[in-house]
């Protein structure tokens, strides 16, 4: 703002100065050789001044024994006296303190020295350099305390922000805010632009998200998009193009599983099921279903500029990818148009419009099948055995696994966004330092769902009779009103800075779908409408929600000489969530920070920055389902005389006592910069405690409550350290900016409400109807759950010694080679007593590597991530070394399991019948460590040296190149679900991560 | 000062609204009805008794009905069949190689309580809604004996287990620590509703003709002779039974091939049956078991095929009428389906090359397309024919030897098979099992009914099955059957693993016991 009003004051009197005596002319640079352009250079003790352009190239007319000043964010000020010279040719030297510059902290914005509570920043610059669908991505290891959860290679998947672990278990992602609009719970930041974004915000403790009240527990991410300035337009043109490239798996071929399935029944006594001879088809269903290469594209034109009372920044931008199967996609074009009005010199308006169309289908989810099919069955039926549609050519597998490469075929399933957000801002300036904001954020969302069923043959199991269409509409539409009044002012030593204001947020959802029968055909794609169906079976829906929250805040920033720094927030929040009586939450924080290097005791000379802070506060948590209060009915049918009635039922248990779920925070931390600023570090410890957890409860079965029943469980708790390191140096013309950080986070239960000790998740029916993730009091929350193994059965000698204290065998069905199981509460039975936590999902600690490099024209990146000292539930491997069913197996399953030749094999023998359960009961045998550091991205550029470019630069990236790991399985950044607790850290084979080789180019005029 | 009259104008907009706050913030439920509200006509208070009904053979063929048909499997009558999916949850099963884990014991557990509760919430509602006194009680006693129903299906699978009775429990926190009810409490509640809800039921000929297949006196009767029967209280089973006989209500199909056919809904026989009906709109209403136990090569799944030892026994007795009408064989015509002179069961996929009669629908009956959840076949849970067999049993255990025989005769002059009246003893006694288990063959009775009768007190399924049951000895020693002997794909010592000190009951689901945190205790042996 500062700027601008210089601006303003320069072009308002620039012209009536009438005594200007000398002028002077120069080029303004920063340290390492940038042109600076939109420096302030303004002569002291005057109104005169001027900014330089786009080259960094100003004239100033001053008197002769002038002093200028030149002045620019993020820069030391530095004072020059003219003393007669003409020319004067500046380096700018950069100031790390100042580097803060202004930062949006949530209904505001204030100079990042004066923000006592923990907030990390990334730079939109630092995003695009991973190309991805999804923004959220590409902050994979840039901030400590922030952990980005991979949300699988599928084109458009959206990845999870867990910010600071989890206190909660109801929907752990962030509340995201953009440009002070805050997003519904869920939205995925698909629909941003990466090259639009500014930077992010974390709002990591509770003293900076107190402000966003009932939905700051899990963390607030502010993300501020990019504006226009004044001066010459700039356009920005960006393009990369690469491909994706899926690691084979590799199974066992035709040879290697009739073995296997052979010896699974001899090893039983019984008659083996194939004959070698019949059988001279070996299908490799990877290569049959997934393409070695699936491209990817990213375009993006932006231009930006304006006059002093009119600035814009607008972009278009096209992205798409394409799935590593035959079908599957993702592709989106966004566009944005953010314009800056200055009315008259107190009222300012902002205007944002951001439209965008998303489409995205037809990837299929087939992975577990293409590994799953046996190699002896062939992909097509023989030509003469063809008597089905096209879509009933496909042979139905011996194994009685879904023929993929058919599955592949008749999957078609589409989804089109429409979306526009419109962003209004009204800045009113009352008197000098008191504002009055009114802010309106409007959202629409329409999505559009085509599915179309064909008919098809393959087996009595897998087949469709009669073909269908169902076409599904979503209109959502929310908006927020923020409504705040700030005053700003320096007092001496003195600022103090309050904001209060009253907010309004309303969302609405609505859909239709409708969904009938009988096509007339099932090849002509003009026909897949519901107006073509004919048939009886027709079922539609239509249903509308509402959810709304008021609010009202207050804020209170004070800080003494630029030492001691004070800020106090409390918001108070009514969600229509809550039945009356439980609705209002009242959210209250307050933070301290100590600025030791300004005090006038303190001279180590090396320190150039050293600051203390500590913070409080308490945020709430409202993501549980908005008719969790409600027992609702549900519809059905049954028969009587021959006619279909109508019946009802209680179809949700709901909970009027449902209240907030609030955690109370706490936050000390220490920043520092050594070395003229080459080295800087912060340390973060934190404590986060939730009371009143919301928690889906399922009940007994007995209770006959159909689904789950939204609660206040109890309380956990959840703590960590986040350390941060740079390193930031330049020797002549190579520069090199290094950064680290690395988090830890324990979050565990520390009260659970009776009835409720045990809160478990992801029931696995193959392995026993058992949940295989519990949370239980004092213990870190979604732990591992299952039988404890102890190798392997060696002989009948072992078998017999695991027995009770009488003799009673505790393996009565064991034989050699069969796992052991321990009888953990040593009453000499094996049963669901013996349960037991069996692995942690969470990493020690976790953390991300940054490198950039520069020297001359080129440039080098790389991001590195890893985690660990967390386990994954490698749930593959269940069927993979043999299993329940007779599936296929990895390449080399012969090797790998016991036999009496192979006593030291990790795997149990082969038998179908498993009478001791094997691979019936979750047990340790599926954990596996999967700590992994994982190269994400490596970037190597060149900038030529072209006339009339600024920039035209070329460049080569991978993503995802390599990856350091002892996990067998596919994957070990297993992809996060929807339900942080109970899906974390289980592989369950979705479509991995894939690595992408990309060649770039960016150009700016 | 425009620019403050703006101002004032936002301002004030800003107060307005914030007074009419609650209207902001009271967002209903929209889309549905809600249970404080609903309870309030007579017609929502019928619906509401429908769907207790649903729960009987559940809405999908996974949740209820196909444990019944694993139930079968798991004795004499049955393999589990299909050879070419190996599914240990199944096929383990059938062969007591119990996985306790099984989907489908869990799906029987869960939505029999489903069932339970809607029972529960319509007996506390119902009482409080105006409407006409008689349908009110009718309503009530209806939902009386679909509760006992379920019970008492719990009973005899898994013993003792939770009882819970009324909705309000369901609100307070100690429902999270009830335990299992012993055996005889459940049964003691199964009999008392049940004699709570008779006298309230109408018989089935006072029911409007949309109505049939609402529960009647005939029905609540018929369970509680059933429930005497388990626990061989013969004289009230006895009594109980011959109530049902004489109600004058009932009387046997004449052609035993028609009590159950598409064409026959709430036949003469039929005391409580769960109509299905073709409709493509929905397909919850339709029934399954066609499809599940279907050929495989006939749009079937090929589940739950009769045993050759099941023929033999209508063999032995000369029983031509009942056994063409149970199974169908491989190679030979189906009885009643003009339009199949040689049916294909697939042997080689098809333990048994043999296919369920009573659940086959001849090609001219069936619906087009032909789909699991939409064929009209009924599913008769009670008729006449049991009802007369358990007078037999009890009968001759109550010392009545005289109308034990009478009743066999009747059973047996339908299908033209004589009587020897002189029967007495042991040899009456197997010979009403024996009737029993031709007559309901394939009716998901015999389980059960091996469980319960006992020679020198040891169950019979105990000597049927086990590593030296008649049944396996007969399969891995005498069987020369050319299906069963050569398909290997479902291992001939089926039955061999039974432990009756373990299998007499089905374990309870694992995920039940986690849920309860241990309060709901495991059936000793698994």
């Amino acid at each position: 703002m500062k700027i601008i009003s210089k601006l303003i004051l320069f072009l308002l009197f620039s012209n009536s100065v009438l005594y200007a005596q000398k002028e002077v002319t120069g080029t303004i640079k920063d340290e390492a050789g940038t042109l600076l352009p939109g420096v302030n250079i303004s002569e002291k003790g005057t109104s005169n001044g001027t900014v330089s352009d786009f080259d960094g190239n100003f004239t100033i007319s001053v008197e002769e024994n002038a002093v200028l000043v030149f002045s620019y964010l993020g820069f030391q000020a530095q004072e020059i006296e003219v003393s007669g010279k003409s020319v004067l040719n500046v380096v700018m030297a950069n100031d790390q303190e100042a580097l803060s510059e202004v930062v949006v902290i949530g209904y505001g914005a204030i100079e990042r020295d004066k923000i006592s509570s923990s907030v990390s920043t990334v730079e939109g610059e630092e995003l695009t350099k991973v190309t991805a669908s999804n923004p959220a991505e590409s902050l994979q290891g840039k901030a400590a305390g922030v952990q980005v959860l991979s949300g699988g290679g599928n084109p458009g998947a959206s990845p999870q922000i867990l910010v600071r672990g989890i206190t909660s278990n109801n929907g752990t992602q962030p509340l995201i805010v953009l440009d002070g609009v805050p997003l519904a719970q869920g939205t995925s930041l698909n629909f941003l632009n990466p090259n639009d974004i500014k930077n992010f915000q974390i709002l990591k403790d509770a003293s900076a998200s107190a402000i966003y009240g009932s939905r700051a527990s899990n963390g607030v991410v502010l993300i501020t998009t990019k504006r226009g300035a004044a001066g010459k337009p700039t356009i920005n043109f960006d393009f990369s193009q690469g491909f994706q490239r899926l690691e084979k798996i590799n199974v066992a071929n035709a040879d290697e599983y009739i073995q296997v399935m052979n010896l699974r029944r001899t090893n039983d006594g019984s008659a083996p099921i194939y004959d070698q001879a019949d059988y001279n088809t070996s299908t490799d269903w990877w290569d049959e279903t997934i393409e070695n290469f699936a491209p990817v594209t990213n375009l993006n034109l932006r231009a930006s500029g304006g006059s002093e009372n009119i600035k814009y920044a607008a972009s278009v931008s096209y992205f798409k990818q394409e799935s590593n199967y035959s079908k599957g996609f993702y592709e989106k074009v966004t566009a944005r148009f953010n314009t800056d009005f200055q009315i008259s010199d107190k009222i300012s308006i902002k205007q944002d419009i951001n439209p965008r169309v998303e489409s995205y289908g037809n990837t299929p989810n087939v992975l577990y099948n293409v590994l799953r099919i046996d190699p002896l069955t062939p992909v097509y039926l023989p030509q003469d055995e063809r008597t089905g549609n096209i879509f009933s050519i496909y042979e139905g597998s011996n194994n009685q696994v879904p023929n993929p490469v058919g599955s592949i075929a008749r999957l078609f399933n589409e989804t089109k966004f429409f979306g526009l957000m419109s962003n209004t801002q009204f800045n009113y300036e009352i008197i000098d330092g008191l504002n009055f904001n009114s802010q309106l954020g409007l959202n629409i969302n329409h999505a559009r769902q085509d599915v179309f069923n064909p008919t098809f043959f393959t087996t009595p199991n897998e087949q469709r009779q009669i073909n269908n269409v169902t076409r599904r509409v979503d209109e959502n539409f929310n908006y927020v009103w923020n409504n705040t009044i700030n005053y700003t002012q320096d007092f001496g030593k003195h600022y103090l800075n309050v904001l209060g204001g009253v907010l309004f947020d309303s969302q609405t959802y609505n859909y239709v779908s409708a969904y009938r029968e009988e096509l007339p055909s099932d090849e002509n794609p003009d026909l897949r409408y519901i107006d073509a169906a004919a048939g009886e079976g027709v079922s539609v829906g239509g249903n509308e929600a509402v959810e709304t929250i008021f609010s009202g805040i207050f804020r209170g920033i004070y800080t003494y000489d630029d030492r001691y720094f004070f800020t106090g927030t409390i918001r108070a929040d009514e969600s229509s969530k809550f039945a009356e009586g439980n609705r209002l939450g009242v959210f209250p924080s307050v933070s301290v920070a100590w600025d030791v290097d300004s005090e006038e005791f303190f001279n180590v000379d090396f320190i150039n920055n050293l600051r203390f802070k500590a913070g409080y506060g308490q945020i709430g948590n409202q993501n549980i389902d908005r008719n969790g209060q409600f027992f609702s009915i549900g519809t059905g049918n049954y028969v009587f005389g021959g006619s279909r009635v109508v019946s009802n039922y209680l179809s949700q248990f709901g909970n009027p006592a449902l209240q907030w779920e609030t955690v109370e925070d706490k936050n000390v931390g220490l920043t520092m910069a050594i070395f003229d600023n080459a080295l800087d570090f912060s340390v973060e410890y934190y404590e986060k405690t939730s009371q009143d957890l919301l928690f889906n409860v399922e009940l007994p079965n007995y209770t006959g409550i159909p689904g789950l029943v939204a609660q206040n469980v109890g309380s956990f708790e959840s703590k960590g350290w986040d350390i941060q390191v740079g390193y930031n140096k330049t020797w002549g013309d190579f520069d090199m900016d290094l950064n680290m950080n690395v988090s830890t986070n324990q979050s565990k239960a520390v009260a659970l409400a009776p009835g409720n000790e045990q809160l478990f998740g992801q029931n696995r029916e193959d392995l026993g109807n058992r949940f295989i993730k519990i949370t239980e009091l004092g213990r870190t929350v979604g732990l591992f759950y299952g039988f404890e193994t102890d190798g392997i059965f060696q002989n009948q000698t072992e078998i017999n010694a695991h027995s009770s204290e009488n003799g009673q065998l505790i393996q009565p069905d064991a034989q050699p080679g069969d796992l052991k199981f321990v009888d953990t509460n040593n009453d000499g039975v094996l049963n669901d007593d013996d349960l037991t936590t069996i692995g942690n999902p969470f990493p020690d600690f976790y953390g991300g590597f940054t490198a950039n490099m520069s020297y001359k024209d080129f440039d080098f990146s790389m991001q590195w991530y890893g985690s660990f000292g967390n386990d994954v539930f490698n749930y593959p491997r269940t069927f993979m070394n043999a299993g329940t069913q007779d599936v296929n197996i990895a390449a080399g399953t012969l090797g790998r399991v016991w036999t009496p030749e192979n006593p030291s094999a990790e795997f149990p023998r082969l038998t179908l019948n498993d009478r001791n359960g094997n691979y019936q009961r979750p047990s340790s045998l599926f954990i596996e460590d999967a700590s992994y550091l994982r190269l994400r991205n490596v970037q190597f550029g060149y900038n030529l040296d072209i006339k009339g470019f600024q920039k035209f630069r070329v460049y080569v990236s991978g993503q995802n190149l390599f990856t350091i790991t002892d996990y067998s399985g596919f994957d070990p950044e297993v992809s996060a679900g929807g339900d942080i607790i109970n899906d974390f850290g289980i592989d369950y084979a979705r479509y991995p991560v894939s690595k992408t080789y990309l060649v770039g180019l960016n150009l700016t005029l | 000062m425009r620019r403050i009259y703006i101002l004032i104008a936002i301002v004030g907009g800003l107060v307005l609204n914030a007074c009419d706050k609650d209207d902001f913030l009271d967002q209903p439920l929209r889309g549905r009805q809600q249970l404080d509200d609903y309870f309030s006509t007579a017609e929502n208070s019928e619906l509401f008794v429908n769907s207790i009904y649903s729960q009987v053979n559940g809405e999908s063929w996974y949740q209820i009905e196909f444990f019944r048909q694993i139930c079968e499997m798991s004795t004499d009558d049955n393999w589990a069949g299909n050879t070419e999916q190996p599914r240990p949850d199944i096929t383990g099963i059938a062969a007591y190689n119990v996985f306790p884990g099984s989907s489908y014991i869990n799906s029987f557990w869960e939505f029999t309580y489903i069932g339970i509760t809607r029972a529960n919430i319509a007996l506390e509602r119902i009482p409080e809604v105006e409407m006409d006194e008689d349908l009110k009680s009718r309503l009530l006693a209806e939902a009386r004996f679909l509760r006992a129903w379920y019970y008492f299906d719990l009973v005899r699978n898994f013993g003792g287990v939770p009882i819970v009775t009324t909705y309000t429990e369901l609100l307070e926190p100690e429902i999270r620590d009830v335990t299992r009810s012993s055996e005889d409490e459940v049964y003691d509640y199964v009999e008392s509703e049940l004699e709570l809800a008779i006298p309230d039921l109408p018989l089935k000929s006072e029911y409007a003709a949309n109505d049939l297949g609402r529960a009647t006196r005939g029905a609540a009767q018929t369970l509680l002779a059933k429930a005497y029967l388990y626990r061989e209280k013969w004289p009230e089973a006895r009594d109980m039974a011959a109530q049902v006989i004489q109600s004058g209500q009932y009387q046997l199909e004449p052609n035993f091939a028609d009590i159950h056919s598409v064409n026959n809904h709430h036949g003469v026989e039929s005391i409580f049956e769960v109509e299905m009906i073709t409709n493509f709109q929905f397909t919850d209403i339709g029934g399954t078991i066609s499809t599940t136990s279907g050929s495989r090569t006939d749009q079937g799944w090929g589940w739950c095929v009769p045993s050759s030892d099941l023929e033999n026994a209508f063999l032995e007795e000369g029983d031509e009428v009942r056994l063409r009408s149970t199974i169908i064989k491989h190679g030979e015509p189906v009885f009643g389906d003009p339009e199949v002179e040689s049916f294909d069961a697939a042997p080689t996929r098809n333990k048994s090359g043999r296919i369920n009669r009573k659940a086959y629908i001849p090609i001219a009956d069936r619906e087009s397309p032909y789909m699991i959840g939409q064929h009209a076949l009924p599913v008769i849970r009670f008729r006449l024919a049991d009802v007369i067999l358990i007078h037999a049993e009890a009968a001759y255990f109550s010392g009545n030897e005289q109308a034990a025989l009478e009743s066999l005769r009747q059973i047996r002059e339908r299908v033209s098979l004589d009587t020897d009246m002189s029967l007495s003893g042991v040899e009456l006694r197997d010979a009403i099992w024996k009737e029993r288990r031709l007559e309901l063959a394939l009716e998901q009775q015999r389980l059960y009914d091996l469980r319960r009768q006992r020679v020198n007190g040891m169950p019979r399924i105990a000597s049927i099955l086990g590593p030296n049951g008649s049944f396996v000895e007969y399969n891995t020693e005498e069987s020369t059957d050319p299906f069963e002997t050569t398909n290997l794909g479902e291992a001939q010592n089926k039955g061999a693993l039974f432990d009756p000190s373990v299998h007499m009951l089905w374990p309870i689901p694992p995920e039940e016991i986690q849920l309860s945190r241990g309060n709901i205790t495991q059936n000793p042996g698994y």
